[in-house]
């Protein structure tokens, strides 16, 4: 029996060859789409599932409230682990880890190392990083030990087996030995590194570890079994109240520790700061949600397809009923149909994912699989194609079994009103889904269109930086450095500071002083800036004046201010800041002037309190302002110089605008991933009505017949069938307008900076529904339009 | 056999009723051979389809065998469906992704019968009606004089003890017809199967041993 179902089932799919196309297409299509992002969503679930001991790994976290701001952060101080591991028996182990970039060198080779890890001793017995030799209890106890990754030994060394070999870093000064080699990093790992150097390294230094103010390094504790992370917060406040109380009380600050679980750190934390690897749960919601429309697209396509085309079945249905058929029999026969079809399109979807995994890879910027058969989601698949068969099937299935034999062998059968009815809801449907995608699309290129353009506040264009790294000591170099840059032909000026907007800086425990004459401690962010930085950049001043070489204090008793820190201080005017004193790191004076607010980091976070001061001693990065005429040259010139002082550092540069748009790669990247599945959704939703479109045509042949005879243009026979669909689209615009304008507005709510929302947009995408079905009509109504009246009549 | 006791017919129209059979009597016996006949809309084949359970009565009784239709659950009424009742259309109705074998193999399926046997019926059937050379044709391949043989052929190899024809011959030309009649003959002379034929043509009721003629839903 069933083999005659398939034997049906097959005859079927090769006779009608016009809809099995677009059936499987469709299904293919909807499928791909659905496994590829199933796979993402699987992926960025799975952050940091393979530590053995997840359950109990839980990151420590620090609100530092101000009487001005409360600043949630994800790092700590150093001494804070360690007193926990001490204060409570709850608290098995305490890992202190550092994440940052590294100069090292090989022999005669260098290497720049952007993922370096710097941890306590138990690193590798709280987390699960596979050592392949070494023991984990104790190749981080010594001071200049460092564990490598294995392709980072291999790259080094040439072979994995590099224990006892040594590398050097800080210029020459210090060498380091191999002490074990781990298994490399998975990519889901928050925690990305290619090699952990021993906490002892830092310590041997001279760094301090008992600055409880010093933020600067991720906790993570391990708790024994059965702790309730809760219970144990609600313990923290005496703890610090014991510690720290009277620093608290002397600076203003509160500090309150929270506990995070690992599995949680991913995609649910918003504390910033740290450097580990952040997700987004929004993304993987929408991409869950695109997935499901996409699908759901494509089994429309398959409902209206099937039921549109119903009465050629129904004849079949009649004879296999006079014959003896069970309705339930016939349902089963049919929704094994479809199953097949379904199946068929499974196999060329997986196939189809096969092949796509590079490119999707590329488009995502993750490594989330390289054989779809070794992802173990292949079974999963398998079960997904024969539920979106049952779910594509199952009503038409049932409707066909429901025709009366009686009734469709008389021949007196047309299809019914409420069949009508359900395919054109479902069309709407479709619309609005793809009406949504579009205009979502056109508001997340407008938004990314307006963070390239919008004015920054400062000059980011044709600025070069050049790492002055490893120079020692700058303080003493940096003019000379600088006179010599200025003689290139080709540079119109330079300015050394420690950072430059779009990247990191320092921030620093600051007192300033408020209107009312006490001073306010505050974690302020912090540039060390030479004399010509703020002209280099354009950045303007509003209040006081900028710093200056003839006044010979300024160099350690000045400090510049943005609006922001104004206002977070309390003043209503940057004029009453001016002459106000300022304690930070050790260094003591006034506000001599305030600069307007300049986006130093992306346009996604407001513009945060920044000071500036001089001092030479932090200088690093240099810009410099070229010529883009022969910047090559320019290049090859400051490299001679850097190289003149640092013989074993390496030259390392970039334009501020790229680095400054590096910072919205993962908003490009969302753009394209959801470019990509708009244009597939209107690639599925256009095939479904192109089927839908020229079944209604075969059906009206005759109808469109007798209207030429008495003398309708070729004009109005195509006006009267988009007529219908002309309809559906704006019933779908009128609904997909509120739910895109809520979803985006939402989007949009992350970026401190952002657009409004404008009308047009929406009669963008509405116009495109427009022109694709007013084209999916034309192509196939033109042809039976044109055709003579006498052909088609005399064929009924 | 067949016996149908006060059977009505009506369709609800607006606020009254189209009535196609009007309180109709009538007994067909075991081995029988009866012609329906009447002008179009009399409701000839509606009065066939009740009998073939294709449709049920608005009022009345119908006994199969002495036992009534009506109170049978769907389950029994198929099982009378597969194995008592054959059916033959003047479309003829094959399936046509189906070739000759497999239209005639249906039914057997839906009667669940073992592989072996399904396979020496149609074997059988084909062999008498000579049609083994087309078993694999299609049929859009065939004529339709060959298309009803194949009609008959699947009605008649479920084994049913009546076959009901609504207008078997209305597709052919005469001899075909002629053909498909002296069959119709055969199988109830020799296979002892009772047939019911709706008919137009007055040649084709002589078949019959009785003539019943239908006029505006009653027997005239």
């Amino acid at each position: 029996m069933f083999k005659n179902y398939l034997k049906m089932a097959w005859r079927n799919i090769r006779k009608q060859k016009f809809y099995s196309f677009i059936n499987i297409l469709g299904l293919t299509t909807g499928m791909t789409c659905c496994f590829l992002i199933f796979m993402y969503v699987r992926f960025e679930l799975s952050y940091d599932s393979f530590h053995e001991r997840k359950q109990q790994i839980y990151r420590l976290t620090t609100d530092v409230e101000t009487p001005t701001e409360k600043i949630e952060a994800a790092i700590t101080s150093m001494p804070m682990g360690p007193a926990l591991k001490q204060d409570f028996p709850e608290v098995k182990e305490a890992v202190r880890i550092n994440l940052s970039n590294m100069l090292v060198l090989v022999g005669n080779n260098k290497y720049q190392e952007d993922e370096v890890a710097v941890a306590d001793s138990n690193f590798f017995h709280v987390f699960t990083f596979p050592l392949v030799s070494g023991n984990e209890h104790t190749v981080l106890s010594e001071p200049f030990s460092v564990v490598l990754s294995e392709s980072a030994a291999r790259k080094y060394f040439g072979t994995a087996n590099a224990i006892g070999r040594s590398i050097q870093i800080g210029g020459r000064e210090h060498t380091v030995k191999v002490t074990g080699v781990m298994k490399d990093v998975p990519e889901n790992s928050q925690l990305a590194f290619n090699m952990v150097f021993s906490l002892a390294t830092y310590k041997a230094l001279g760094e301090t570890f008992e600055n409880w103010g010093s933020f600067g390094v991720v906790t993570y504790l391990l708790l024994e079994s059965n702790v309730d992370p809760y219970k144990l917060e609600q313990k923290f406040p005496p703890f610090l109240e014991h510690h720290v109380g009277m620093m608290m009380k002397e600076s203003k600050m509160r500090y309150t520790l929270h506990l995070e679980n690992i599995s949680d750190v991913y995609l649910h934390s918003k504390r910033e700061g740290s450097q580990v690897l952040k997700g987004s749960m929004p993304n993987v919601y929408i991409f869950s949600f695109v997935a499901v429309f996409i699908l759901l697209i494509a089994i429309i396509n398959f409902v209206n397809l099937a039921t549109a085309r119903a009465t050629e079945r129904a004849r079949e249905v009649g004879v296999r009923k006079s014959v003896g058929a069970y309705e339930s029999q016939l349902t089963f026969q049919f929704l094994s149909e479809t199953l097949m079809l379904s199946l068929f399109a499974f196999v060329l979807s997986v196939t189809c994912c096969q092949l796509l995994l590079p490119a999707f890879n590329l488009l995502t910027g993750k490594e989330i699989a390289n054989n779809i058969f070794q992802t173990g989601t292949v079974g999963i698949f398998i079960l997904m194609a024969i539920a979106i068969g049952l779910l594509a099937g199952v009503y038409p299935a049932i409707v066909l079994a429901s025709y009366k034999p009686v009734v469709v062998l008389k021949g007196a059968f047309s299809s019914s009103h409420k069949g009508l009815l359900l395919r054109r809801g479902l069309v709407v449907f479709q619309f609005v889904i793809t009406i949504v995608l579009v205009a979502g699309v056109i508001i997340v290129y407008n938004q990314l269109l307006y963070m390239q353009s919008r004015d920054l506040g400062f000059k980011k264009d044709q600025q070069l930086v050049v790492e002055f790294s490893g120079i020692d000591p700058i303080k003493d170099k940096w003019k000379e450095i600088k006179q010599q840059v200025s003689s290139i032909q080709g540079v119109k000026g330079c300015a050394f500071s420690s950072a430059i907007p779009s990247k990191s800086h320092s921030s620093a425990y600051s007192n300033m002083e408020l209107k009312s004459g006490d001073m306010q401690a505050s974690n302020l962010n912090l540039y060390f800036v030479d004399y010509d930085f703020l002209q280099l950049y354009d950045i303007q001043l509003v209040a006081g004046r900028g710093f200056s070489e003839a006044m010979g204090t300024d160099s350690t008793q000045a400090m510049v201010v943005n609006e922001a820190t104004v206002a977070s201080l309390g003043y209503s005017k940057p004029e009453e800041i001016i002459g106000r004193k300022y304690s930070q790191w050790g260094s003591e004076g006034k506000v001599i002037g305030v600069i307007k607010d300049f986006n130093y980091h992306s346009l996604r976070d407001k513009v945060e309190p920044l000071t500036m001061r001089v001092a030479p001693a932090g200088f690093m990065p240099m810009t410099i302002t070229v010529n883009p005429a022969n910047i090559k040259k320019t290049l090859a010139a400051v490299e001679a110089i850097y190289n003149r002082y640092a013989p074993d550092g390496r030259f390392n540069y970039f334009f501020v605008d790229d680095s400054f748009d590096k910072q919205y790669r993962g908003e490009y990247r969302f753009g394209r991933l959801v470019l990509t599945f708009t244009i597939l959704a209107i690639f599925l939703a256009t095939l479904g009505l192109l089927g839908l479109i020229s079944f209604i045509v075969i059906q009206r042949t005759k109808e469109i017949g007798i209207r030429k005879v008495l003398g309708a243009s070729v004009g109005s026979i195509l006006f009267l069938l988009s007529g219908d669909f002309l309809k559906l689209v704006l019933i779908a615009l009128l609904v997909a307008t509120p739910l895109a304008w809520y979803l985006m507005y939402q989007w949009l709510s992350d970026f401190a900076y952002r657009i409004d929302i404008q009308w047009w947009v929406f009669v963008l995408a509405g116009g495109i529904a427009v022109i694709l079905s007013l084209a999916t009509v034309y192509v196939q109504t033109i042809k039976t339009a044109l055709t003579s009246p006498v052909k088609s009549l005399r064929t009924e | 056999m067949i016996q149908l006791r006060h059977i009505s017919k009506y369709y609800p129209v607006g606020f009254g009723k189209n009535e196609i059979l009007k309180d109709i009597d009538l007994r067909i016996f075991e081995g029988e051979f009866v012609s329906i006949m009447g002008p179009s809309g009399s409701g000839k084949s509606t009065l066939l389809h009740i009998m073939g359970l294709l449709e049920e009565p608005s009022q009345g009784e119908y006994l199969f065998e002495g036992e009534s239709v009506h109170k049978m659950n769907e389950k029994k009424r198929t099982q009378l469906h597969r194995g008592a009742i054959g059916f033959v259309f003047q479309a003829y109705h094959l399936i046509d992704e189906l070739t000759v074998y497999e239209n005639i193999e249906t039914p057997l399926l839906y009667k669940n019968v073992p592989s072996a046997e399904r396979k020496s019926r149609v074997a059988d059937i084909l062999d008498r009606f000579n049609i083994v050379a087309k078993k694999d044709l299609f049929p859009n391949q065939l004529s339709g004089g060959q298309q009803q043989l194949v009609g008959i052929a699947r009605a008649l190899v479920g084994q049913p003890k009546v076959i009901l024809a609504d207008e078997p011959t209305g597709n052919l030309h005469s001899d075909q017809a002629k053909e498909i009649m002296e069959l119709f003959k055969q199988l109830n002379e020799k296979d002892k199967i009772t047939i019911v034929q709706v008919t137009h043509s007055e040649i084709n009721a002589t078949y019959g041993h009785r003539i019943i003629q239908i006029r505006d839903g009653k027997i005239a």
